[in-house]
C-alpha cells in the first residue's frame, strides 16, 4: 500500500477525475438503441488540475427484443440481427479553476437484419454541449479517514444540451432502425458525487433532461400535417462502486460495478399527453479501467447489460452495450 | 506527442465527415411547422388522403387471401397500421387495440406486416408479440408499403362509403385516427 503525501495525492486525484468522466460517457451510451436514436452522452468531464481532455470511445450494441408498454419482455424473431455502433468523440476544456466544457459527437452506423429487411445505414449522431462546475477546490481522494471532511466527496453541477444533429424519424429516413438520433433538443441538469477512500470509489450520477417542443411537418420523409411534438421529461440514475488496484509500476487496474436506470414521461402531440409512451430501462454495467502512471492516458472497458426479462423496462429495446475508450489529458 | 496530435486529426475530421454527410441536417435543427404535403386532386386514383385507392389482394397470416375492395363491402370502413413489431409499434398497436378498435366494431383493422418477409414468419412474429386476435396482412415483397408510401407506423383510413382514403399518417396518439373514424358516412 503507498503512502500519501501530498505529491501523490494531487496525482491520485487525476485518475480519480479520469475514470469519473468515464463513467459519464459510458453511462448515459446505455440509452442510445437505434430505435429511439443513438449516440448523444450526457457530457464529459476533465479531471482536476487538467487543462483539457480527448476521448474516444466505440460502441457495439447488440439488440434482444424489447418491453413492451406494460413491462413484458419479447423476444426477436429468429434470424433477427439488429446492431448499433457508434464511435464518440468527446472533448473537454478547462475554462477557469472549477468550469470546464465539454462536446462529445457520436458517429453511428446501424446494421439491422430484420426477418424479410435488410438495412446498414450511417450518421452523425446528436451531439452534446456540456458546461460543468467543480463544487471544490482541493483534493477529494484520500487514502485514509483521518476527519470528517475526508468524507466529504467531489461534486460536480452541470448542464448539457444535446443538439439533433443525428438523422430523425423527422428526416428521410425508412424507419427508426434507421435513425441516429432522436430530432429533438433536449437540456440536462446534471449532479454527479464522486468518493474516492482507496482504494475503493463511489459515485451517483443524477440527471434530470427537459425536451424542447419541436414543430413536426415530415415523418420518415413523407410530408404530413404540421403537428408539435414532445418527449416526456427524462430522469437518469447511475450508482457505480469500484476497486482501484496499483500496479508495482503506479499504474492502476480499476474495477467497477455500476447500476442504471432511466425513465421518461409520456410523449405530447400538441400539447395532449400520450398515455402508455412512457420509456422506462434498467442495466447494470462492469467497467474496466487501466491507466498509466502519468494518469495521462486511460484504456477503458464498459459491458452493460440489460436483463431480457419482465419488468425491468417498458416500453424499450433490451440490448447489450460493449465499449472500448481511451483518453487523454493535457496538463 | 505525435499521438495526441493524430487523435485530434481524427476527432475533427470525424465531426467534419459527419457534418458534412448528412443531408438535411438542418430540419431537425431548424424545424418547421409549414405545410409542405403536395395537393391532390380529390377522387383521382391514389393513396392519399383524397383519393380513391387502386385494389391489392395479399395473404394474411392464416394463408388466406384478403382484397381490400371486398372488405370494404363487408365493413364501414377499412384500417391499414404498418407495423415492424418494434417498440414504438407495439406501443402503438396495443393502444389502438384496447382503446379505439371496441369503440368501432364495424371497422375491418388490419396490421401490416411489412419486414417478416413470408406467412410463416410473419404469423410467428404475429404470435410472440400475442396479437393473434387482429387480422395481419403479410407485405412480403413490401407493395403495401410502397403504394402508400407508408413507413413504421403509418395508419390508413379507407372509407366504405366513397372507397376515399380518410387518413393516411403516423399514428401518434389516435387522436386523429378516431376522429377520422367517426366522421366516417
Amino acid at each position: 500500500m503507498k503512502k500519501a503525501n501530498s505529491g501523490h495525492c494531487v496525482s491520485t486525484q487525476v485518475p480519480c477525475g479520469l475514470l469519473l468522466g468515464a463513467a459519464l460517457l459510458f453511462s448515459s451510451s446505455s440509452w442510445s438503441a437505434s430505435c429511439c436514436g443513438g449516440g448523444s452522452a450526457t457530457s464529459l468531464v476533465l479531471p482536476k488540475f487538467s487543462k483539457s481532455m480527448v476521448n474516444i470511445a466505440f460502441d457495439i450494441e447488440s439488440y434482444d427484443g424489447y418491453w413492451d408498454g406494460d413491462g413484458t419482455y419479447h423476444n426477436d424473431q429468429p434470424g433477427d440481427d439488429l446492431n448499433q455502433y457508434r464511435l464518440n468523440l468527446g472533448y473537454a476544456h478547462r475554462l477557469a479553476s472549477r468550469w470546464q466544457a465539454a462536446i462529445v459527437a457520436p458517429y453511428v452506423w446501424n446494421s439491422n437484419q430484420y426477418s424479410g429487411l435488410s438495412s446498414n445505414t450511417n450518421g452523425l449522431g446528436d451531439m452534446t454541449l456540456g458546461l460543468t462546475y467543480e463544487a471544490f477546490d482541493g483534493i477529494k481522494c484520500v487514502w485514509k479517514v483521518r476527519d470528517w471532511r475526508d468524507l466529504i466527496p467531489a461534486a460536480y453541477f452541470g448542464v448539457a444540451l444535446t443538439v439533433p444533429t443525428g438523422i430523425s424519424p423527422y428526416d428521410n429516413v425508412a424507419n427508426n432502425f434507421d435513425i441516429t438520433g432522436r430530432g429533438f433538443y433536449r437540456l440536462d441538469g446534471n449532479i454527479l458525487l464522486d468518493k474516492t477512500i482507496y482504494p475503493w470509489n463511489a459515485s451517483l450520477l443524477f440527471s434530470y433532461g427537459k425536451y424542447l417542443e419541436r414543430d413536426v411537418n415530415t415523418e420518415y420523409g413523407k410530408p404530413v400535417e404540421p403537428y408539435k411534438k414532445e418527449l416526456g421529461d427524462r430522469v437518469l440514475g447511475t450508482a457505480t462502486f469500484g476497486y482501484t488496484h496499483f500496479l508495482d509500476n503506479m499504474d492502476t487496474m480499476t474495477f467497477s460495478l455500476s447500476y442504471s436506470r432511466l425513465q421518461e414521461d409520456e410523449v405530447s402531440y400538441d400539447g395532449r399527453p400520450y398515455a402508455g409512451s412512457e420509456i422506462e430501462k434498467n442495466s447494470v454495467g462492469l467497467i474496466l479501467a487501466y491507466s498509466t502512471m502519468n494518469r495521462d492516458w486511460v484504456y477503458k472497458l464498459n459491458i452493460s447489460h440489460a436483463f431480457p426479462e419482465d419488468g425491468q423496462g417498458q416500453n424499450f429495446p433490451v440490448t447489450d452495450i460493449v465499449t472500448l475508450g481511451v483518453s487523454h489529458v493535457f496538463r | 506527442m505525435f499521438s495526441v496530435r493524430l487523435m485530434m486529426k481524427i476527432a475533427l475530421l470525424g465531426v467534419s465527415l459527419g457534418l458534412s454527410g448528412c443531408d438535411g441536417i438542418t430540419d431537425d435543427l431548424l424545424p418547421s411547422g409549414d405545410d409542405i404535403r403536395q395537393t391532390v386532386e380529390a377522387g383521382t386514383s391514389g393513396t392519399q388522403v383524397g383519393q380513391i385507392p387502386p385494389d391489392f389482394s395479399v395473404l394474411d397470416t392464416l394463408g388466406n387471401s384478403r382484397g381490400l375492395y371486398d372488405e370494404l363491402t363487408r365493413s364501414t370502413g377499412v384500417v391499414l397500421y404498418f407495423t415492424m413489431w418494434c417498440p414504438i409499434c407495439e406501443t402503438h398497436m396495443s393502444h389502438m387495440r384496447a382503446e379505439v378498435m371496441p369503440q368501432f366494431p364495424a371497422v375491418q383493422f388490419f396490421l401490416v406486416d411489412f419486414v417478416s418477409g413470408s406467412v410463416a414468419a410473419s404469423r410467428a412474429a404475429q404470435v410472440s408479440n400475442k396479437y393473434e386476435d387482429i387480422d395481419t396482412l403479410v407485405d412480403s415483397n413490401q407493395a403495401l408499403l410502397s403504394l402508400y408510401q407508408a413507413s413504421m407506423g403509418t395508419t390508413v383510413v379507407i372509407d366504405s362509403a366513397g372507397n376515399i382514403v380518410r387518413m393516411n399518417e403516423d399514428y401518434k396518439d389516435s387522436v386523429k385516427l378516431v376522429e377520422t373514424l367517426q366522421a366516417l358516412p
